[in-house]
């Protein structure tokens, strides 16, 4: 099959976008249907367009999983319309899809990589590396983000309606299974390293009311859990601060 | 404990299901309606693999459910039905007159359905079915998540 390395190029690059057209009515769907439309190409047959444009109109129907990993749908289903699965067998194929793609993405990325990579930079600037944290941590989250798209659209294509096999292997299991203590680990690491940093500039009594406010934000998250969240916390603080300050000088 | 809450959701086992309701109803147990899905081996395969382990999955038919209801009813653990399309829950409705309360929790778009909520799509027949339910005494709610507010079904159908 001479097509497929660049028609996957192609969809990898377009599933970059695949939030751009992000609605609540198909949600990520029209995206996975730009996404998928270089694999079907090869449906037109004999200037016949009929099975294509089918295929493309199922592509774009409603869809929404982790943005990282909707490539496994875009390769899967491209696959199950190459094997003439019958329309309604893709349709349940992206249906199941949606649920397991998204809590893998959110167990692996949103409260695994991203958090993980992000605590160790921060690790990195209280300890005095700097900007060299910085730029280590967008070429190694991105590196990983990239690599874990260019995976799901391969590992798609590859195993087509057979698709959960490839979401059975174990390197990808124990990934999951490790993110969320691997994330643990680094940002425990990171936050009193990171207080100890953005608090060194400040005098004793200062650090004093600073760690008041810690304990009592934390104590607030626990206490008003799923009401409260800590960037609200923040923000408030901040202008808190700010009008004391003014109103101080 | 219970059922605590019978779902119709077209994506039927995701995140809203497993952490959204499933953490503050100390979920143990998913029993998935679907006569299509109890069939299908990789459906099942799918679906299971949303759910950590301690949460038990069924599958059942709706002929199966309808038998099973009383014995899920009186389930020491809390448990959610889930059903892709209205017309399961209605069937098993009819069946089982068990049924007290449905919660839609997501019906998206597809070709005739228009925009009643932003998670709820419906045709003119599915909102007439909802309503019909709703006559036959079962109080009927849209919430996708349990922070959001429960949308009574005269305000969206």
């Amino acid at each position: 099959m001479a097509f497929v390395t660049p028609a996957l190029g192609q969809s990898l690059l377009r599933l970059f976008t695949v939030q751009g057209s992000w609605n609540y009515e198909r949600m990520q769907g029209i995206g996975v249907g730009v996404a998928e439309e270089p694999l079907l190409r090869p449906l037109v047959r004999n200037g016949d367009q009929t099975a294509y444009r089918a295929a493309v109109a199922r592509g774009a129907h409603f869809f929404n999983a982790h943005p990282y990993l909707c490539g496994l749908v875009v390769g899967a289903a491209a696959r199950a319309e190459h094997e003439r699965a019958a329309p309604e067998q893709v349709e349940r194929l992206r249906a199941a899809l949606c649920g397991p793609l998204g809590s893998l993405g959110d167990r692996l990325v949103w409260t695994g990589w991203l958090p993980c990579t992000t605590a160790l930079a921060i690790a990195g600037v209280a300890l005095g590396l700097g900007l060299p944290a910085v730029g280590a941590f967008l070429v190694v989250y991105n590196l990983g983000h990239v690599a874990l798209r260019w995976w799901a659209l391969r590992a798609g294509w590859a195993y087509g309606l057979r698709v959960g096999s490839a979401l059975h292997q174990p390197l990808l299991q124990r990934a999951a299974a490790w993110s969320g203590p691997a994330m643990a680990l680094a940002v425990g690491l990171a936050l009193p390293l990171a207080a100890r940093y953005l608090a060194a500039p400040f005098p004793t009594g200062a650090r004093a009311v600073l760690a008041g406010l810690a304990a009592t934000g934390t104590a607030l998250l626990v206490w008003r859990r799923g009401q409260l969240d800590g960037l609200r916390f923040g923000l408030l603080l901040l202008v808190a601060a700010l009008v004391v300050g003014q109103a101080w000088r | 404990m219970t059922i605590a809450l019978y779902r119709i959701d077209d994506r039927l086992i995701h995140g809203q299901v497993v952490v959204g309701w499933g953490q503050p109803l100390n979920l143990g147990f998913v029993v998935l309606v679907d006569d299509a899905v109890r069939d299908s081996p990789w459906e099942q395969d799918l679906y299971r693999m949303g759910v950590p382990p301690h949460i038990e999955v069924v599958f059942a038919s709706v002929a199966e459910a309808a038998r099973g209801l009383p014995q899920w009813e009186a389930d020491s653990r809390t448990g959610i039905l889930l059903a892709g399309d209205i017309a399961t829950l209605a069937a098993l409705g009819a069946n089982s007159h068990q049924i007290k309360r449905i919660n839609v929790g997501g019906i998206h778009h597809r070709t005739g359905r228009r925009e009643r909520l932003r998670y709820v799509y419906l045709t003119d027949a599915e909102a007439a079915q909802l309503r019909e339910l709703a006559a036959r005494g079962i109080e009927i709610t849209a919430q996708d998540v349990p922070t959001a507010r429960p949308v009574p079904v005269a305000e969206f159908t």
